[in-house]
C-alpha cells in the first residue's frame, strides 16, 4: 500500500495543473450547463432550435458555452490520461523506474487510484449535480449513473490508457489517435464498396454488446499486458485485432442472423397494403438506389402501437430470377389504432435495380415489427412552470419572448437516456388563451412521439441530462394569401396527455404483391444522371 | 565462491546482428567486474539483459541467483543500477527524488543517504533537469546506494564526466566496494584499473577473456628485445605474441602468457640477443594491444581464433 500511495502522491503532485484544469471544467460544466434549461430555446412554434442537438445543447449563448466544455471535459481527460500513463512510460528501455522495486500490480493500482480520485470521483459528482440541477433525484438513478462510469471506462478512459501505453509521449499518442480516426474513415468508406455492409442498420440485438465486450476487453488487455510484460508486439496484435473485430461487426452485421430468431413469424398486428405509385432516389452511393413505396397501415387493435424497426425485400422476377436484401432498418414509423397512411423505403443496388426495372416482379416485403402496449396515461394541465412527467423526466411550456399567457410549445429533459417511448397530445389553439369561446372555436390536435422502446439503464454522456425534443404537429396556421404566416399556441390549463407505451411481442409480418414494377427514378435524379 | 552473475551461451540478436555471442560470464560475490570493450562491443546489451531490460535471444542469465527473465519488483531492492543512459524524473527536486524512492526500499539507510550527499555536496532543491550531468550522475549514485545493495550495476558511469566527479564516484565505489558486487562497464580503463577485482573483455558481442585483474595484469608483459646486429623476426613466433614489431638492433611485442619460463624462451627464438626488458602493462595498454592485434587477425583469421588463443 505504502508503494501505491507513494506513486498516487508523486503523480498528484505532479500533475496539479491538469488535475486542476479537468476539475475546473467540470465545474463550469455543473454551472453553465443548467442555464440551458431556464432559457427560450425555440425559433418557430412547434420546433426546437436543435443547432448542437448532438450534445442535446440548444443554440443560445450559454448552450454553446456548455457544448464547447462537453467537447473540453473529455480532451482535459485525454490530456490526464496521457501524462498519467507516460509518467512511467511503459515503451522504451531507459525510463528510471524500470530497474527500481516498482511492482506492476501496484504501480497499475497507483494509476487506477489516481483515476478513481480525480477522474471518476468528479465525473460521478458532477452527474449527480447536474441530475439535481435537472430536477432529478440522483440516487432514484444510481444504477445509471454507474452504467454511465462503465461506459466512460469503455469509451474514453480505456482507450486512451491503451494507446498511452503503446507511445513514448503525448506527440505519439496524438499521432496514434489519429491514425486510429483514420482507420474509422477508411473502414467507412470501404465498407461503402461491400455488399454485405449494413453499417448499423438494424436493431441492436447482440452487435452493441459484443463491440462493447471488444472494446472493453481488448483494451483491457493491452493495458494489462503492457503493465505486467511489456510486450509490444502482442499488445500491437491485440490493437490491430480489436480495431479488426469492430469492423468485423460493422461490415457482418451480426444482427442480421438473429433477426429471424428475434423476431419470429406471427400473424401481424399490422397489415400493410401498397397503394401503387413510389418514387426511386438515388443515395450518397452512386451504387445503390432508395425505393420509396406509398402504403396503407392498418389493423393496429386499440390500445396498442406498433413500431416497424426493419423490413428485408425479396424481389422474384421471370425465369427464377430473384433478389434478396439484407434487413434494413426504419425509423421514425410508429402507429396506433386505427388506419393511416405511410411510406415504406429500402435500398437496392443499382445493378439490380436496372435488370428488374423493365419486368413485373413479385415484391415480398418481410416487416420486423414490436408491438407495444398503453402502459400509463398521464394528463397534465399545462402550467407555467416545470412539470414532472413520472417515465419521461422534467417538462416544461415554452412561450414567445417570455409571454406566459400562451405557450408555443414544450420541451422536456430526461435522466441518463431518451424516456419510454411517449406519445404526447396537446390542444393547439389559434385564438386568444383565457378566451374559453375563442380557444375551443379553434382547436387543432398537436401530437409527437418521443423516447425509445426499451431504453438502457443510461446512454454514455458527458452530462446524464437529456434534452428530448417534443416536435408537436400542426404548429403553423394554414397560411392563407396576404396573411401573415401565424404560429398555434398552447393554453396554461390545456390538457397535455402523456401516454406511455411498453414493448409486448416482437413479430415478422409480410406483404406480397405481384406483377410490381420497380418505380421510376425521379425527375431530379433523371435530369442529375442526363447532366453527368 | 558463489556467483551474483551468471550467464551460459547467452545470445541476444537484433535482427541478424548478434550483439551477444555465446557469453560464459561468472562474477563472483564481492568482486569489483569490469566489462571493457569498444563502442559497439555489446557492453550495454549485456547490462540491459542482466537487468531484464531486455530478454535474451538465448542461453541463460542469473542475477543475484533469479532467471533474468524473472528479474522484477521486489527483486530491484537488492539492485542499484546506474547508467548514463537512463532517464530520471527530472521534474523533482533532488531531495524529492531521495523521499519518493525512500517508499520503495525496505533497508533504505537515511544515515548513508545523508553521509552519500555530504560527499557529493549535492544541491537538495533544484530540480534534476537543472542538474549539470555530473551533479545528475551523483544524484544516482545516491539513489543507487543508499539502500546498500548486494549488486551494483553501472552502465558506462564515468562517460563524459570531468576528472573530479570521476574522482568523486569512484572514491564512493571503492568505499562500497566491501559490501556490494559492483559490475560496470566503460572504456574509461585508467580509472576501471584503479577499483576494479576482475575485468572481461567483450568484442563484437564475443566474451574474448574474463578474469581476475591482478592475473591478466600479471599475464601481459611488453618486451623489449636488443639483439646484436640488425633485427629481424623470425618466420613462425608463438600465438601469445602480440604486435611483433622490428626496427634496428630492437624487437618489441607483447606477451599475453607471462611467466617464468617466458625469459628462456624468448631467448630460444634470438640467439644473438643482448638483452630482454619485461615491462609490466597498463590496462589501457593492454586493451589496445588485444583490440589492434585483434583486428589484424580478423583480417586475416577468425576471431575465434583470438579468442581460442586467449582462453588458452
Amino acid at each position: 500500500m505504502r508503494q501505491i500511495l507513494a506513486i498516487f502522491t508523486k503523480d498528484a503532485r505532479r500533475f496539479w495543473p491538469e488535475i486542476l484544469v479537468s476539475l475546473g471544467l467540470l465545474v463550469a460544466l455543473v454551472q453553465v450547463y443548467p442555464m440551458q434549461w431556464a432559457e427560450v430555446q425555440w425559433t418557430q412554434p412547434g420546433t426546437i432550435n436543435r443547432g448542437i442537438g448532438w450534445f442535446g445543447i440548444s443554440g443560445s449563448p450559454s448552450g454553446v458555452f456548455a457544448a464547447c466544455l462537453v467537447a473540453l471535459v473529455p480532451i482535459s481527460w485525454w490530456i490526464l490520461i496521457a501524462r498519467l500513463i507516460h509518467c512511467e512510460k511503459l515503451v522504451g528501455h531507459t525510463q528510471f523506474w524500470i530497474t527500481r522495486p516498482y511492482e506492476w500490480p501496484k504501480l497499475l493500482a497507483a494509476k487506477i487510484l489516481f483515476l478513481a480520485v480525480f477522474l471518476y470521483a468528479p465525473f460521478f459528482a458532477a452527474q449527480c449535480l447536474l441530475l439535481h440541477s435537472g430536477g432529478f433525484h440522483p440516487f432514484s438513478h444510481l444504477p445509471g449513473l454507474l452504467l454511465n462510469l462503465v461506459y466512460l471506462t469503455a469509451f474514453v478512459v480505456l482507450p486512451l490508457a491503451a494507446l498511452s501505453a503503446l507511445t513514448t509521449g503525448f506527440g505519439r499518442l496524438t499521432l496514434l489517435i489519429l491514425g486510429v480516426i483514420l482507420f474509422i474513415v477508411l473502414a467507412v468508406i470501404v465498407s461503402d464498396y461491400l455488399p454485405s455492409s449494413t453499417f448499423g442498420s438494424v436493431p441492436d440485438i447482440v452487435s452493441g454488446n459484443l463491440a462493447l465486450a471488444i472494446l472493453f476487453g481488448g483494451f483491457a488487455a493491452i493495458v494489462l499486458i503492457q503493465y505486467a510484460r511489456h510486450r509490444m508486439r502482442l499488445a500491437w496484435f491485440l490493437l490491430a485485432a480489436v480495431a479488426v473485430g469492430l469492423w468485423a461487426i460493422a461490415i457482418f452485421d451480426p444482427d442480421q442472423a438473429l433477426m429471424a430468431r428475434h423476431y419470429p413469424p406471427a400473424p401481424g398486428p399490422v397489415q400493410f397494403v401498397y397503394a401503387s405509385g413510389g418514387v426511386t432516389n438515388e443515395t450518397n452511393s452512386k451504387d445503390s438506389l432508395a425505393v420509396s413505396l406509398p402504403m396503407h397501415e392498418s389493423g393496429v387493435a386499440d390500445g396498442k402501437a406498433v413500431i416497424p424497426v426493419a423490413l428485408k425485400v425479396n424481389l422474384e422476377g421471370p425465369g427464377g430470377a430473384s433478389w434478396q436484401s439484407s434487413w434494413q432498418g426504419i425509423s421514425s414509423q410508429r402507429y396506433l389504432a386505427g388506419a393511416s397512411d405511410t411510406n415504406m423505403a429500402f435500398v437496392m443496388p443499382r445493378a439490380v435495380y436496372d435488370r428488374f426495372k423493365p419486368v413485373p416482379v413479385t415484391l415480398r416485403i418481410t416487416f420486423a415489427v414490436v408491438q407495444a402496449r398503453r402502459d400509463s396515461v398521464r394528463v397534465v394541465p399545462l402550467p407555467a412552470g416545470d412539470f414532472n412527467v413520472a417515465g419521461v423526466g422534467v417538462c416544461k411550456a415554452q412561450s414567445w419572448m417570455g409571454d406566459i399567457n400562451d405557450f408555443s410549445g414544450i420541451a422536456c429533459r430526461s435522466a441518463m437516456n431518451q424516456p419510454r417511448l411517449t406519445y404526447i397530445t396537446a390542444q393547439w389553439t389559434t385564438g386568444r388563451c383565457g378566451d374559453a369561446a375563442s380557444e375551443s372555436s379553434s382547436q387543432m390536435l398537436g401530437t409527437a412521439w418521443v423516447g425509445e422502446l426499451d431504453p438502457a439503464l443510461a446512454e454514455f454522456g458527458i452530462t446524464p441530462v437529456w434534452d428530448t425534443p417534443v416536435t408537436l404537429s400542426n404548429p403553423w396556421v394554414p397560411y392563407r394569401q396576404g396573411q401573415p404566416l401565424r404560429g398555434r399556441n398552447l393554453c396554461p390549463g390545456s390538457p397535455v396527455i402523456f401516454t406511455q407505451f411498453r414493448e409486448t411481442v416482437r413479430t415478422q409480418t409480410d406483404l406480397v404483391i405481384r406483377d410490381f414494377r420497380l418505380p421510376d427514378l425521379s425527375l431530379g435524379d433523371r435530369l442529375m444522371l442526363l447532366a453527368r | 565462491m558463489t556467483s551474483a552473475i551468471r550467464t551460459r551461451n547467452l545470445e541476444r540478436r537484433f535482427g541478424r546482428t548478434k550483439a551477444l555471442d555465446g557469453i560464459d560470464l561468472d562474477v563472483p560475490e564481492g568482486a569489483v567486474y569490469a566489462v571493457v570493450g569498444a563502442n559497439g562491443a555489446g557492453k550495454t546489451t549485456l547490462i540491459k539483459v542482466l537487468m531484464n531490460i531486455i530478454h535474451p535471444s538465448s542461453g541463460m542469465a542469473e542475477t543475484l541467483g533469479m532467471d533474468v527473465l524473472k528479474l522484477s519488483g521486489k527483486a530491484f531492492q537488492q539492485i542499484g543500477y546506474v547508467s548514463e543512459n537512463q532517464e530520471m524524473p527530472e521534474w523533482m527536486t533532488t531531495r524529492q527524488m531521495l523521499a519518493y524512492y525512500r517508499n520503495f526500499y525496505p533497508r533504505w539507510d537515511r544515515g548513508l543517504e545523508e553521509h552519500l550527499l555530504r560527499q557529493f555536496d549535492l544541491p537538495l532543491d533544484r530540480k534534476l533537469k537543472h542538474l549539470s550531468r555530473g551533479m545528475r550522475m551523483k544524484a544516482s549514485f545516491v539513489s543507487s546506494h543508499a539502500y546498500s545493495p548486494s549488486l551494483i550495476v553501472l552502465d558506462e558511469p564515468f562517460s563524459g564526466l570531468d576528472p573530479l566527479v570521476r574522482d568523486e564516484l569512484i572514491e564512493v565505489l571503492i568505499e562500497r566496494a566491501p559490501e556490494s558486487t559492483i559490475f560496470l562497464s566503460s572504456h574509461d580503463l585508467a580509472e576501471i584499473e584503479s577499483v576494479s577485482s576482475h575485468v572481461g573483455y567483450l568484442e563484437n558481442g564475443r566474451l574474448l577473456f574474463s578474469e581476475e585483474m591482478a592475473v591478466l595484469i600479471d599475464r601481459f608483459r611488453e618486451v623489449t628485445v636488443t639483439v646484436n646486429g640488425p633485427a629481424s623476426t623470425p618466420d613462425r613466433l608463438p600465438e601469445s605474441w602480440l604486435q611483433v614489431e622490428a626496427a634496428d638492433s630492437v624487437v618489441r611485442f607483447v606477451h599475453s602468457r607471462f611467466s617464468g619460463g617466458t625469459p628462456s624462451e624468448v631467448a630460444e627464438y634470438f640467439p644473438s640477443v643482448r638483452d630482454i626488458r619485461f615491462d609490466p602493462m597498463s590496462l589501457r595498454a593492454i586493451f589496445l594491444a588485444m583490440a589492434k592485434s585483434s583486428r589484424v587477425s580478423s583480417k586475416s583469421a577468425p576471431i575465434v581464433d583470438v579468442a581460442k588463443e586467449v582462453e588458452a
